[in-house]
């Protein structure tokens, strides 16, 4: 990064953080209980050095509690760096993102993990588990940084991967398991915590349609069991699961509506 | 939570065995040798402090200064004074003698043999105790008498006489120009550790015998030392103290200054030996200790390397909830403990050597705990130090790009 470039992300991030200052004095953001999550006048711009490249285009979105939702796009649309804010790894630039009725912009890079701890459940399109650890260790691997005390900690894990199937290969290492059944160890890290967000990214990126489909099934049963999931897809089949479709564009959203016939349990056996 | 980051960093460390155990050896070798040097440092140090103790730490030789330039013949010791000082100094004085000696070719039927003759009173049994073989020691009357009697040692019986038991054999030699016909009263045999006989080294195509001390007077009873032993149950102030009052009472006697007097003790001599090995085995160590930061800067080497290999995962934990401090800690604890196992290695090894140099040399070994608290908080600060960089570096990581790795 060049120092001009440094000093316009300072200039911007004190500019964001004075905004912030001054939203949180005169007027607090209305907060609904059943919004989890809450974005309003989102920008992210990235300093390439010679362009300034805008990832995200003054996004406004409401995602409430309980909901199934994909967020759609090719690559380039700013959908990763929409799931990177959403998941807490990064920061916006100006703007503010609520989760939980949390302001992310104002906090340190430590509270992020904690938020993205205990708020905050990750899958990821290539698993992302620690290849030395067994399936029941990285399903643990959550609790132990939220200091969870071991034998607690273990009987969740074995409960978790007994709920996405995997009760038989608790010890089994991530290279003995195939790409489905490692998604799934992944799905049950994701719930170690009971986070009130699910966040997949391209879960299904990495898996055959058959698995594929397995998994958005899981994904299906956790959002009738309550939980909100959020995935990023560029598959049209993979949005068809999900209730609502947010389709984005360049750094906006092009369009945001409900499904209109969202895939049940009995539809995919057809497909 | 340390157990767990413990169990972690050995967990990590068991998947790269080879890789942890070379990084390992750099502080292995460091700790090993600082520590058996110093140790072999401080085993000679006992050694010569024991040696010293053999041969009577409270001894001592006072003598008219090297430096003087005008010696008159009154700055040499008669016998008369020798009583004096004696009779003066009572029971702070164990033993007084002129520490004569003389070195001549003995004869008996068609052997000979060099024989070093030391002058002695009747009582040096008491400061030097021999073990009699055959025989007796000196006695009163041999002393007074000025007889010609003599406790040879037996090596020495053996080789001038064939046997060891030599008592009441004689032999002639010629001692300041005066032929002698010796009576062998006695014979001892000396007990000496093989180190103490290295240490004194070539003596054993020379005999070594008693004889009294009246015999060796020449010239005209007057000596140039004055040899004593002081009290053993003296604590060393109170040695030094006697050692000031003895000085100024010979100078007193000698119409001389104290300062013209040269008193040359043991317990000096230790010291000066004892503070030249210390310092000696300070230095080497000191020297070895370089090796033990090439080690450390080993564990820094594999440690960015594990870093950078593991970007992923440190990613992965980042996005899972780890804090900051999370990560330092694990990469900490990590290359903490490839030095604190290189340590205990480096410990066992080194102590091993000196322990085994020592019952070869047939010497009893000495590690001082201090050596080994030092050795292993130093390996532990040289693994926090070095650790603490590419810890950082992974601490710092941004999971956004961290994840992204591949």
């Amino acid at each position: 990064m060049t120092e001009k470039g440094k000093l316009r992300q300072t200039v911007f991030a004190g500019a964001a953080g004075l905004k912030a200052l001054a939203v949180r004095k005169t007027e607090l953001p209305e907060y609904h209980t059943d919004e989890l999550i809450r974005i309003v006048n989102l920008c992210k711009v990235y300093d390439t050095g010679a362009v300034k490249v805008i990832g995200l285009n003054n996004i406004n979105l409401t995602i409430k509690r309980g909901e199934f939702v994909s967020i759609m796009g090719q690559s380039g649309s700013g959908k990763s760096t929409l799931m990177n804010i959403l998941g807490c790894l990064d920061r916006p630039v100006l703007g503010h993102y609520y989760l939980d009725g949390i302001d992310i912009a104002a906090l340190e890079p430590d509270q992020l993990s904690l938020i993205r701890n205990r708020k905050i459940g990750f899958v990821f399109q290539s698993f992302n588990l620690i290849s030395r650890m067994s399936a029941v260790k990285n399903v643990e691997l959550p609790m132990t940084y939220a200091r969870v005390a071991k034998k607690k900690r273990n009987e969740r894990a074995v409960e978790l991967l007994e709920r996405v199937g995997l009760g038989g290969r608790i010890h089994h290492m991530p290279n003995e398991m195939s790409g489905g059944q490692r998604q799934r160890v992944a799905i049950a890290r994701a719930l170690a915590n009971n986070p009130p967000l699910i966040l997949a990214d391209e879960p299904t990126g990495n898996l055959d349609t058959a698995s594929s489909f397995e998994i958005m099934e899981l994904f299906s049963a956790l959002h009738r069991d309550g939980a909100t999931v959020v995935v990023v897809t560029h598959e049209e089949n993979i949005a068809a699961f999900t209730d609502r479709i947010i389709r984005f564009q360049d750094g906006k959203i092009i369009s945001d509506m409900k499904n209109p016939g969202p895939v049940s349990e009995g539809k995919t056996k057809n497909i | 939570m340390l157990f767990e980051n413990m169990k972690m960093a050995f967990a990590a460390l068991r998947a790269n065995k080879m890789r942890s155990f070379l990084t390992m050896l750099g502080i292995i070798i460091g700790i090993g040798s600082v520590i058996s040097i110093v140790s072999i440092g401080d085993t000679m140090r006992s050694m010569f402090s024991s040696i010293y103790k053999d041969i009577g730490i409270t001894q001592s030789y006072l003598c008219i200064g090297y430096w003087i330039d005008d010696v008159r013949e009154s700055d040499y010791f008669t016998m008369d004074e020798l009583s004096r000082v004696k009779e003066v100094f009572g029971d702070e004085i164990s033993y007084i003698d002129s520490s004569a000696a003389a070195s001549a070719d003995a004869r008996a039927d068609r052997n000979r043999l060099k024989i070093n003759f030391t002058g002695i009173d009747y009582n040096y049994q008491n400061v030097q105790p021999v073990n009699i073989l055959y025989g007796r020691y000196l006695n009163k009357g041999d002393v007074a008498g000025r007889r010609q009697s003599a406790v040879l040692e037996a090596g020495s019986a053996r080789r001038l006489f064939g046997t060891e038991n030599a008592v009441g054999r004689t032999f002639r030699t010629e001692i300041y120009g005066n032929v002698h016909e010796f009576t062998v009263v006695g014979v001892y045999e000396k007990e000496m550790s093989a180190f103490q006989k290295l240490l004194m080294g070539g003596t054993d195509d020379e005999g070594e015998a008693f004889i009294p001390w009246t015999l060796l007077t020449w010239p005209n009873d007057s000596f140039y030392y004055c040899h004593l032993f002081a009290n053993e149950t003296m604590s060393t102030d109170e040695l030094n103290a006697f050692y000031d009052e003895l000085v100024s009472y010979v100078a007193r006697m000698k119409n001389r200054e104290k300062e013209d007097f040269y008193l040359q003790t043991a317990l000096g001599e230790m010291d000066q030996v004892d503070s030249i090995m210390a310092g000696l085995s300070m230095a080497v160590g000191g020297i070895a200790a370089i090796s033990l930061i090439v080690g450390g800067i080993g564990i820094m080497n594999i440690m960015l390397v594990s870093v950078t290999e593991r970007t992923r995962e440190i990613g992965i934990r980042k996005a899972l909830g780890a804090r900051t401090r999370d990560v330092l800690i694990q990469f900490l604890t990590e290359s903490a403990i490839l030095s604190a196992c290189g340590g205990i290695i480096g410990i066992l090894l080194g102590g091993g050597i000196v322990f085994a140099a020592g019952a070869v040399m047939g010497v009893t070994a000495v590690v001082r705990p201090g050596v080994i608290l030092l050795a292993v908080s130093f390996s532990a600060v040289v693994g926090i130090f070095f650790g603490l960089y590419p810890a950082s570096k992974a601490a710092k990581s941004d999971p956004i790009i961290a994840l992204r790795y591949e």
